[in-house]
């Protein structure tokens, strides 16, 4: 048996010397490589809000902040989910599902004008469960069945949709408990409690991704799963754990997306995928796994929002919106991504 | 002698009883067949309130008339709408009553030459193409039914104009860009601004039908526009009621009016607030009834559509406004108890054929 001797060269070093480093990484590089790269996203936030102000004062209004804070609560909820899925290289594409089921546990439990439920606070908690159960079950298929994510949570959005189709009897019910609803409604602070809710979903994911166990091996698997799995990390059980995770998450912004809407129908979680995928994407977390992280989505969330706010500010018709988003993922995945490690593009 | 002579009556009529009474058996099933269409109804899903509504009203229907009755639903893919119902015309060798909402525009062909091939009764509703008429073919395309967006569009917009005192500016919310329905009811909105130059359209914005959608677009357009919005105009109470909620959030709820179409339950309940100035309804239990209603009377012979006026074969319906001045009758008659509908008044609520 012969041993290597010979040192492994480091990854920034193999980088560094590939000679078909295509032209916009070099300039990357040239301005200070990964460093530079990694404060894209940043920069592409801090300039459009800029643009914005110049163009409209009213962007920066305290008024205007709250709402953008608002209306980031649940897609970055969502999107700390889907992040760490992400992180590991793989997908979760039940993310509309299990928003609808968790919408549909809370609305039919709690006080609402379908039945005569009234469960109060049990009824979030029952949510957030069904999450957890939904993302658990995913997990499962992925590791015992031996199905890959896409397939497996694919067949998950549609089994939550039916569902809660079924439960709701296609209709929309009306979520009657008003501390729930004081979710959207109350204010502390001058913010409504689920912008609260969700930086606490930050806090919370930002103390699992760095100062866990759990988030270093997410990490690692991401990278390369097959060193992870001999460097002794039970690739199982953190596949499912991560998966439960998420439907963690997903059960929250549920929670309060149904508080926010004073309702719950079956379609609430519509195009939400989306735009979680699209804000992890932008923030510079990279779809192959293993780079990137939750601070990055609290990024792409926040230029997501804020360019959806600035087109509706700069009074852009809603003919082209659509897009200007799609140019705008192109050039921030462009500029924020690693792609000169990516040995092949599919 | 007796006995045998007896034996041989016996089974003789035993025999002639038999053979009568399997064809006693037999004949009613037959006529029964003859007697009785299944009533199919074609829709895109059931997980929106309003064709969750149209199954209940279609349902109703058949109970009333005593007959069997299968939904199909399309999940919004047209292929399957299409396979489906040619599957219920061979199992029911053509002896059906079909009323569909064609999930797309050109769907509406095949549906109705399939129908017509087997010789089963059609009526749809909402989507068809301009050069496809029931007249062309009898008797099997019975009736088309529409309910005129424009006029949706522009009485909600003239009561919302009343509402905020003749003057001031509004936003708008339409509904998928390139759905008929959505085009039609801006045109309605778009005549009545014209009518009403005191009115201002602040803003026109897409929120794709959908409550979530509309929530973050209100918030950004109470940014850019803030107490310059004295009222809402939504394509559907859907949005309406998403709007709703991002007035609620900033402690504006019933002091923006806002209307919209479709009378799902959610706009009723703001309409009785006050919240929502009024909703009109093209009455989904009436549509998912009455189409059964009409193909069933005509498949029965108790019309001829051959020899029914233009505007019963294609027609616009009449939509139920839903404001202030009736919304408790409504309440009480639509969503406290199912509603009653006279099924034998075919053509009541006809109002004039379809514009081409």
């Amino acid at each position: 048996m012969t041993i290597h001797t010979e040192p492994l060269k480091s990854v920034s070093d193999i980088e560094r010397t590939t000679p078909m480093t295509p032209f916009p990484g070099r300039i990357a590089t040239f301005l200070g490589g990964r460093r530079w790269r990694s404060l894209a996203p940043l920069a592409v936030l801090i300039v459009l809000c800029v643009l914005i102000a110049i163009a409209n004062p009213n962007f920066i209004e305290l008024r205007n902040l709250v709402r953008l804070a608002n209306s980031a609560a649940v897609p970055l909820t969502l999107a700390m989910g889907l992040t760490f899925i992400i992180l590991m290289g793989s997908i979760d594409l039940a993310v509309e599902g299990t928003l609808s089921v968790a919408a549909m546990v809370l609305v039919l439990l709690a006080a609402n004008d379908g039945n005569g439920n009234d469960y109060g606070w049990w009824a979030v908690l029952a949510a957030i469960a069904a999450g957890t159960a939904m993302g658990f079950v995913s997990g499962l298929i992925q590791t015992m069945l031996r199905i890959p994510s896409f397939m497996g949570t694919l067949g998950m959005w549609f089994i939550g949709l039916g569902l809660s189709v079924y439960m709701l009897g296609g209709t929309a019910i009306k979520l009657n408990d008003a501390s729930i609803r004081d979710l959207a409604l109350h204010r502390f602070l001058g913010l409504p409690v689920a912008v609260w809710v969700a930086f606490g979903a930050f806090l919370l994911a930002t103390v699992i991704q760095y100062h866990t166990k759990l988030g270093r091996h997410i990490l690692a698997i991401g990278g390369d799963e097959d060193v992870a799995k001999l460097s002794g990390v039970n690739v199982v059980r953190v596949r499912i754990t991560a998966f439960a995770l998420a439907g963690f998450f997903f059960g929250i912004a549920g929670v309060l997306a149904a508080a926010q809407l004073g309702q719950s129908h079956a379609v609430i979680g519509d195009g939400r995928l989306f735009a979680a995928v699209t804000a992890v994407v932008v923030g510079g977390t990279a779809l192959t796994g293993g780079e990137g992280g939750v601070v990055n989505t609290l990024i792409g969330v926040l230029i997501v929002t804020v360019l959806a706010n600035g087109m509706i500010l700069l009074g852009i018709s809603p003919y082209i919106q659509q897009t200007v988003q799609g140019l705008m993922i192109i050039a921030a995945v462009a500029l924020s991504l690693d792609r000169v490690r990516l040995k092949i593009v599919k | 002698m007796n006995d045998t002579k007896n034996f041989a009556v016996n089974r003789r009529t035993l025999m002639m009883g038999a053979t009568a009474g399997v064809a006693a058996l037999a004949m009613p099933s037959v006529l029964r067949a003859q007697d009785k269409p299944t009533l199919v109804t074609s829709i895109r899903s059931l997980s929106n309130p309003y064709h969750a509504v149209w199954k209940t009203g279609a349902e109703a229907y058949a109970k009333w008339a005593g007959l069997e009755h299968v939904t199909l639903v399309s999940e919004g893919n047209s292929e399957k709408g299409i396979a489906d119902i040619k599957a219920m015309l061979a199992k029911t060798g053509g002896n059906m009553v079909l009323n569909s909402d064609p999930n797309d525009t050109p769907d509406a062909r095949p549906i109705v030459e399939a129908c017509a091939k087997a010789g089963a009764y059609v009526v749809t509703q909402w989507n068809k193409p301009g050069d496809l008429h029931p007249k062309d073919f009898n008797p099997n395309y019975v009736s088309h039914i529409e309910f005129d967006g424009i006029d949706s569009g522009k009485t909600i917009a003239e009561i919302l104009f009343k509402t905020i005192g003749g003057k001031g500016g509004i936003v708008a919310l339409g509904g998928l860009i390139s759905t008929t329905a959505a085009i039609e009811r801006k045109k309605g909105l778009d005549a009545a601004l014209a009518a009403n130059p005191d009115i201002k359209l602040l803003d026109f914005q897409v929120a794709n039908w959908k409550s979530t959608e509309a929530f973050d677009l209100m918030g950004n357009l109470l940014t850019r526009f803030g107490d310059d919005i004295k009222g809402i105009w939504a394509a559907n109470d859907d949005m309406g009621s998403g709007a709703l909620e991002a007035l609620r959030a900033e402690n504006l709820a019933g002091k923006v009016p806002i209307v919209g179409v479709d009378g799902i339950k959610t706009a009723v309940d703001a309409v009785r607030t006050g919240e929502f100035a009024c909703t009109v309804t093209s009455d989904p239990f009436w549509q998912g009834g009455m189409g059964l209603a009409i193909g069933y009377n005509a498949k029965i012979g108790k019309f001829d559509p051959t020899k029914e006026p233009p505007e019963h074969r294609e027609f616009y319906g009449k939509a139920v406004l839903i404001s202030h001045d009736n919304v408790e009758e409504y309440y009480k008659t639509n969503v406290d108890a199912k509603p009653e509908i006279d099924w034998n008044d075919l053509w009541g609520r006809v109002t004039g054929a379809i514009r081409t």
